[in-house]
């Protein structure tokens, strides 16, 4: 049912399709997978699957390329270590950090499957065992996370949190209705857009800098030694802990319903940091700080077709537009596909491996031909992106409401960012602030206003611990420290 | 200094996030209304101003006792130029459906490109191309209705 002619230019074709979405800000791999839609409507199932797990692998990659090259994630899912990776292109390894991007998220995929085709219907089970208290946990745990991996500063880091909160806040109010800092405008009810404030924060503050620095020097240098695949092995075999971490978490994050690849990124690289023997290397352009992260968002894309399939309960916004196609083509999901869908299901299972493992030549074409962003001057190039911002933003909602979005958010993140405020917390603070309150409002309501009741089932009583132990351990490592050096410190006076 | 005068300001933001958190309606089943989030996070930012004004209290204090070299040297025109892009933005959005996304996106591009010195004909040449691959590309191929304007619409089918 794969192995045709058909079947395999399709999954090429999607692929190519899949890196040219994903390369540019502001489209992103959800669009890339409605914009197949009307195409799988002409397609037999497994091409038309085939044709959706192909882009929206390729795009999560390819948003690894801007971002490694200018500082501008292609997608949300690479936003995560943009810092690292454009760091490390500076320092002349641009194609070493996307073989190493490409090679880890290839193996991220493959892990992701290999978990949906042996624990895929015990895996969603004990997704589906999260409620909101879980949600509320869960989402605090990965703000928490923001505010300790940030480079400097942590006032900073926790203001930069509260903006990316308060614009979370936008919008109807899930509960009463209420409209919320929406100052009368209607495109404002439906709340804040993620992907116009990255393209604000990343592109367009990224745009003034240069246009402020009055600097033409690229900065990315061309080395003649930077080969992509060159030191892939060697990284593998020095962080094959973090991949496995990164691809595991992944995996059981992109299975929880909502959660997905660009939070699986943000979660696995705070672990990745958390772990490291190296900490101190984080945000100064290290390998270690993209391997978790870039096995984790491709990770995240397999393990969210585990409540999918099982349950038919979309785990991100691609999967509940694959939803969709599965009914269309007569694969109802739920339990009793691997009954009925029998052929198709291990035809889909086949798709998926071959799609991760066809990313390895074609986004090695691609990451020779970024060359295009070094060889291009950048007086030619950041109009262009500017360009690309604009269009990007607007093409979210068809919304001239989105455009002033980003330039207003661009211009606040251009005055945060040259005072050192990290750029991270506020976007995952947008991310997680609708989930954090939501989750919060929903528990609130199911228990009465007790707050005990966020401790009293095991696995949120779990997480809450582990958020409390995150906000006290600074502290009493401090303390810990400060007991142990006192005796050392007193034969110097 | 610059960041004293931040910290105030999210002082000064959180403070008028509560305070229009506190208009909006509450509901009597709820214990909790719409305006506890927002009241919440308004009070995070006065905090976080207040810490972040405060420890750089002893810093102002050195600035103002000190030459005032610092400030004089700051790159006031630096700043303005990289308000342009900002500019080019705001014209976009106000004229382009009148002028038609292709044409704004041309011009924004050429103003971008002669700014930082580049060639008169490769900016022409450049700005023209690649705006009219941009509209052909998301308003034909990915069907995005991005503006033709008065100009376009008379030229095109």
């Amino acid at each position: 049912m794969v192995f045709n002619a058909q079947t395999m230019l399709v999954i090429v074709a999607a692929s190519v399709f899949g890196l040219f979405v994903g390369a540019i800000p502001g489209l992103t791999a959800t669009m890339a997978v409605a914009l197949l839609v009307p195409i799988t409507f002409y397609m037999d199932a497994t091409p038309a699957i085939a044709a959706i797990v192909a882009t929206s692998a390729m795009a999560i990659f390819a948003g690894d390329i801007p971002g490694t090259y200018l500082n501008i994630p292609g997608t949300p899912a690479s936003a995560a270590y943009v810092g690292e990776s454009y760091r490390l292109a500076q320092k002349g390894r641009a194609r070493e950090t996307l073989g190493t991007n490409l090679v880890c998220s290839v193996i991220g995929g493959l892990f992701g499957t290999l978990v949906l085709v042996f624990v895929s219907p015990s895996l969603a089970e004990m997704a589906l065992n999260f409620s909101s208290f879980e949600y509320f946990w869960l989402a605090l745990l990965g703000l928490s996370s923001s505010i300790f991996i940030a480079i400097g500063s942590r006032v900073k880091a926790f203001l930069s949190l509260t903006v990316g909160l308060l614009l979370s806040t936008v919008g109807l109010d899930m509960m009463s209705g209420a409209p919320r800092f929406t100052f009368g405008v209607p495109d404002l009810m439906a709340g804040v857009n993620f992907i116009p404030v990255m393209i604000g924060m990343f592109a367009l503050n990224e745009i003034m800098m240069f246009y402020g620095s009055r600097a033409e020097a690229r900065s990315v240098p061309v080395m003649a030694k930077d080969s992509v695949f060159a030191s892939a092995p060697g990284h593998i075999r020095t962080y094959w802990r973090n991949i496995l971490r990164g691809s595991s978490l992944g995996t059981l994050i992109g299975a929880l319903p909502g959660a997905g690849a660009d939070i699986a990124a943000w979660i696995a690289y705070a672990a990745g940091k958390s772990r490291s023997k190296e900490k101190e290397k984080y945000g100064t352009g290290h390998i270690e700080g993209i391997v978790d992260a870039s096995s984790a968002n491709n990770s995240g894309i397999s393990g969210a077709w585990v409540p999918a399939l099982v349950f038919g309960i979309p785990g991100d916004t691609i999967t509940a537009i694959v939803i969709g196609v599965l009914y269309m083509k007569g694969m109802n999901p739920g339990p009793t596909i691997f009954m009925n869908g029998g052929g198709q299901v291990y035809a889909l299972f086949t798709v998926f491996f071959v799609a991760n493992l066809i990313m390895l030549p074609i986004g090695y074409l691609a990451i020779r031909a970024s060359k295009v962003f070094i060889l291009t001057p950048r007086k030619l190039l950041m109009p262009v992106i500017l360009s690309f911002c604009i269009v990007g933003a607007f093409a979210i909602n068809n919304s001239v409401t989105d455009i002033w979005i980003m330039l207003i958010i661009g211009m606040v993140a251009f005055v945060l960012a040259r005072n050192d405020f990290p750029m991270a917390p506020a976007i995952l603070g947008l991310v997680l602030g609708g989930t954090l309150e939501n989750s919060f409002m929903s528990s609130m309501l199911k228990s009465n206003g007790d707050l005990l009741a966020f401790f009293e089932r095991p696995i949120s009583a779990a997480l809450g611990a582990l958020v409390i132990l995150i906000w006290v351990l600074p502290s009493l490592i401090k303390l810990f420290r400060r007991r142990r050096g006192t005796p050392q410190a007193r034969p110097e006076k | 200094m610059r960041d004293f005068l931040l910290g105030l300001a999210f002082v000064i933001g959180g403070g008028v996030v509560i305070a229009v958190a506190q208009t909006y309606p509450t509901m009597p089943a709820l214990q909790f209304g719409p305006s506890l989030f927002p009241s919440l996070i308004g009070g995070g930012m006065v905090i976080g101003g207040l810490v972040l004004t405060l420890t750089r209290v002893g810093a102002l204090k050195s600035a103002f006792a000190g030459p005032r070299s610092q400030a004089s040297k700051y790159d006031y025109r630096g700043l303005l130029i990289s308000l342009l892009p900002c500019a080019l933005i705001v014209f976009y959005i106000l004229t382009s459906e009148w002028l038609g996304a292709a044409p704004c996106m041309a011009l924004s591009m050429l103003v971008l490109m002669l700014l930082r010195g580049a060639k008169l004909w490769l900016s022409l040449l450049v700005s023209i191309v690649i705006a009219a691959a941009i509209y052909l590309l998301f308003s034909r191929y990915l069907l995005i209705p991005l503006p033709e304007g008065i100009l376009l619409s008379q030229l095109l089918p």
